[in-house]
This record gives structure tokens, sequence and C-alpha cells, in this order.
């Protein structure tokens, strides 16, 4: 974890309510993986006042270049998506637990909704640099909502929920199709909204096969020092922080209710 | 620049600057060790530390509102015994001075975690959290009692010499009321503001956003308050103010110490920019340079009637 001043390489728009901004790592910055993030001051005024946490959509360390996927949402996420090449980015990062990275003879089934793309992506990237081929299973709301630039040569099945691009249906709508290729040896990784994370947890669960989730969370201080980002979990402590803990946690030891 | 006696001397002990990190905005300090040099720092005031472990409350537990953060975390920590087995030794590492956070749900619950602590050298000093509005025993209803914070103090007092301050909260009617019985109790210096109590309400779900109803109001937005209140118990009482709520930059910590704050904390700005706290010290100094002062101290007369 460094905090260190970087610049806007790029930012756009993917689809609708989708954008990528790419920036420059320190290049002495450690190097992140799928699963972390990193926050990031969008104003030097008080409105907003806190750092917002992105994960990391991906990263070359060739030449230090980093991506997120983000969501216009509020006044934070608006400033950031106006913020044109060379605007100066006050980063800290990376920060949390990454995906722990399957076994040679697991096969990852990787699942995003909407923003939870990014540290999916991530992950597909490394994966594939290592030969271990994944599928990938994005959902959005509809046609405008899919970033079909980002799937291009990638074995990606997309699922709507009107059905305007490719499966009609929810991401676990669609997994129940599969149900039958699935095996003992099927492992999920999901990044996306909450009733989506724990829909696969439980798929996944009943059919005892191991499932990881970044989960999201309002944070204020993003480095576990405020106790705010607080996630419940089955186990005695109670509660967990998303940001140091997780965000990847194994779907079991989350507690849903 | 020229030479500026920057130490504050609360009881017995002299830190080296008048900027420290509040409570529950620094974790024990290990969150951040990575990201500054600690040793900077006039002071480490942990996360509150009660007897028990304890959870907190349920989620959400923040949320942002026109330039502040709403908290409602609910005192979760480690407890005293793993504070003093894991945490304690860390802070040896840190080279500043580290203030313990006390919170109880009774006296006895505060007087039984300053026991433990007495047992570790590290310890510089006490901040006896009577201010807390996020919990449903003990916290905030000690600390608008006056009878009841003085008898605490008291109580505290007699179990040790290190440095007593008591965290004012700014809900009562009056603080001065409450900031002279903690000091008829043995205070050694009074810390202020804790939050404002505050509350969000999910207009969809037609329910406040926390379980607990209502939070406490930390960062900018309760600047004013806390440099008003600042103002108005350096003027009740003769012991040092360690003034907090909503500093951001040197400037805001000026405000404080012209209103007679002898020591600052910073807070909610911890999670903006970790690196506000020395900002704000080399602000402080080089302010104290353009003003021809020899001491930080001598901000606080420097205020015009």
């Amino acid at each position: 974890m460094q905090q260190y001043e970087s610049t806007v390489l790029s930012n756009r728009e993917l689809c609708q309510s989708l954008y990528e901004l790419k920036f420059r790592m320190d290049q002495t910055a450690e190097k992140p993986l799928p699963g972390q993030f990193f926050t990031v001051r969008v104003t030097d005024s008080s409105l907003p006042l806190l750092r917002r946490p992105f994960a990391f959509a991906g990263f070359d360390a060739a030449t230090s270049r980093a991506r997120c996927i983000y969501q216009v949402r509020g006044g934070a996420t608006r400033l950031l998506s106006a913020m044109r090449p060379n605007t100066p980015l006050d980063i800290i990062g990376p920060l949390g637990r990454p995906f722990s990275l399957p076994q040679p003879h697991e096969s990852p089934v990787l699942i995003a909704g909407g923003i939870g793309l990014g540290p999916i992506l991530f992950l597909a990237d490394l994966l594939r640099s290592r030969e271990c081929e994944a599928r990938l299973v994005f959902g959005g709301r509809s046609k405008g909502f899919v970033p079909a630039s980002l799937f291009e040569n990638r074995d990606t099945v997309v699922c709507t929920d009107d059905g305007s691009c490719g499966f009609q249906g929810t991401v676990v709508d669609y997994l129940a199709t599969i149900g039958s290729s699935l095996t003992d040896t099927t492992l999920f990784y999901c990044c996306g909204p909450q009733p989506m994370l724990r829909a696969c947890h439980e798929f996944a669960s009943r059919r005892h096969l191991r499932c990881f989730v970044s989960i999201e969370q309002v944070m204020a201080c993003g480095v576990g020092a405020c106790m705010g980002c607080a996630v419940r979990v089955n186990d005695g402590r109670g509660f967990v922080r998303a940001c140091k803990e997780g965000p990847v946690f194994d779907s079991g030891e989350i507690a849903w209710d | 620049m020229g030479l500026i006696d920057m130490s504050v001397r609360i009881g017995e002990v002299t830190f080296p600057n008048p900027v420290g990190v509040a409570s529950g905005t620094f974790g024990y300090g290990s969150e951040y060790d990575e990201l500054l040099n600690l040793a900077d720092l006039g002071a480490l005031y942990t996360k509150a530390i009660t007897l028990e472990p304890r959870a907190g409350n349920d989620t959400p537990r923040i949320v942002e509102t026109p330039c502040g953060l709403l908290n409602s975390i609910g005192l979760a920590n480690v407890g005293v015994e793993r504070f003093l087995a894991e945490k304690v030794p860390q802070l040896e590492r840190f080279g500043c001075p580290v203030v313990a956070n006390v919170a109880g749900s009774t006296e006895e619950e505060y007087c039984q975690v300053v026991r433990r602590l007495e047992e570790a050298p590290v310890i510089a000093g006490y901040e006896v959290n009577v201010s807390c509005p996020n919990v449903k025993h003990g916290g905030m209803a000690f600390g608008t009692d006056p009878l009841q914070i003085e008898r605490l103090t008291a109580a505290l007092r007699a179990l040790t010499r290190r440095p007593l301050i008591v965290k004012l909260t700014p809900n009562v009617t009056d603080i001065t009321v409450i900031a002279r019985a903690a000091c008829a109790g043995g205070a050694d210096a009074l810390s202020l503001i804790n939050t404002c109590v505050g509350m969000v309400i999910d207009t969809r779900k037609k329910r406040p956003v926390f379980a607990m109803k209502s939070g406490g109001l930390s960062g900018p937005a309760i600047r004013p308050i806390g440099v008003a209140l600042t103002y108005r118990v350096c003027r009740a009482v003769s012991v040092p103010v360690i003034g907090m709520g909503g500093i951001m930059c040197a400037d805001d910590a000026l405000q404080y110490l012209l209103a007679g704050a002898g020591a600052v904390q910073i807070g909610t700005a911890n999670f903006v920019d970790p690196r506000t706290a020395g900002a704000v010290i080399s602000g402080i100094r080089q302010y104290c340079d353009a003003e021809g002062l020899s001491s930080v101290g001598a901000l606080r007369s420097l205020l015009a009637d």
C-alpha cells in the first residue's frame, strides 16, 4: 500500500452508465492483483468528502498502467467521469485481499454483474496469461448496459434481463442451464450487486461448489482503521472489514441474511 | 525558519507537537504505518478500548453527508487483553506518544481497563471517552451528567499519575458545566468535540439509514461548532484544551489554537488524506514563524477581543 500522485491517461464511456478510467501507477508501487482495489480523492474540496474505492480492472506491469471500471452513481463518480487526460489523481493502493487463484485441476467460472466487471476482467486476463481458460458470464439490464468492446476476443456469455443481447435472464438463470456441465472441480468467482452474489452463493452451495465473491461496501478509510465497512460473517468474529479481510471472501464465510 | 518550541505539556507528559490523530480514525496506528512516518505525530489516540471485545453496531455504519461523515460504528474494538497482547508491541515501535482512549458501560469497566493499561509503559496517557453517541450504555450517558463525570474522573484519577484527558460531547445544553465537572474530578486536560448527533433517513425505505437510528457527525461540517465550543471551554477552565472537529488543514487547526486550545486532533481528515497531520504540523510552524512566535503556546493569547 502506497499513497502517490498519478495521472489520468484516458477516461471513456463504455456503455450506458459504465466508464473506464486508465491511469499511470507509481513505478515503485506494489503491483495490484485481481480483487484488490484503490481509493482516489475526486476533489480537493470537502464535497464530496471521502475518497472513493474502485477495484482494479487491469494492470500492465510493462507500462505501469492500471485501469478501473466504474458507474456514475452520484456526485463523486460524476466528477471522476469529467476528468480529462493528464488530470492528477491522488491514489492509495493496492488495498484489500485479492482472489485466491484456482488450483490446476479446478475449472473456474467467472461471473460479473454490471459494475462488478472490473475485478472479474482482471482475473480473466491473469488466468489467460497462465493459460487457464475460464468462462466469463456477464449480466446487464439490457443491450445498452453491455460494454461489448471489452468482450472482443473473449469467451463471454452475455445475459440481459430483457433478452436484448445474448441470453435472456440473470446470470444465475444462465448457470442453471449449464448445470449439467458443471463438475465438482468447478469454482465460481463473482462480483456484482449483492442480490446476484447471494444467488451465486446459493447456486454454488447447493452443488457443494466453492464460490468466491468480491463484496462492495461503503468505506471511509479503506485501510482497516475505521471499522465502517463491516461485513457480517458466520464465524465467531462477528464482523470483518471489507477493506482488509475482504473485499474477496469465500461466499460461505458471509452471513447473507 | 527560527527555532519554534512546538511542544505541549499535559499533566506530567511533554508531547513533541500539538497535532494528534483522533481516536476512532486511526485504528491502532498499524493501519497507517505504511503510509506515513508515525514518529512525526504529536500523539496517537487509539481506537476506544473496552474491557471485553466489542463487535460494534449492525451495518450500514457510515454515510456521507454534505462536508461530513455520519458514523454508527459502536466502539467496535479488540478489548483490553488483545490490545495489550497484540497492539501494544506494535505501538512501542512507532516512536510517537500513545494516548489510550478508554470506554466502558459502567464506571467499574473504565477503572478495570485503566488498571490493565497501567501495566503498559508505552501508554503516555488516557483519553476518557464519555461522549460516544453510538452505544446504548455508557458513552454519552456519562458525558452529559456533571455528577457522573466528576465521579468517574475522580475514580480514574485515583488509579493513575498519567495524564487524564476527558473527551467531551457537544450534545449538551452547556458544555462548560460538564468541563468544570471533569476538572473538579481531576482531569489534566479536556478534548472536544466528539461527534454531533445526527440522522439520515432513507426516504425510499422510509426509515433511518442506521439501525441505531442516529449516529455521530464529523468532518468539516462541524468545524464551526468545535471552534465555538473550544472558545467557550477555554474561558471556563484552566486546564489545557485539545480542540478537534473538522480540521482539514493548518488554517483549520490554527482557528482552534487561536480560540485557546493548547493542542488539536485530526480525525475524519485522516480518511481523506492520511498526510493531513504532517501538513498541519508544518503549517502551524510556518504560521508561528511568520508571526515571530517562539512557541506554539503563544498562539493562545493572540486572539483579538
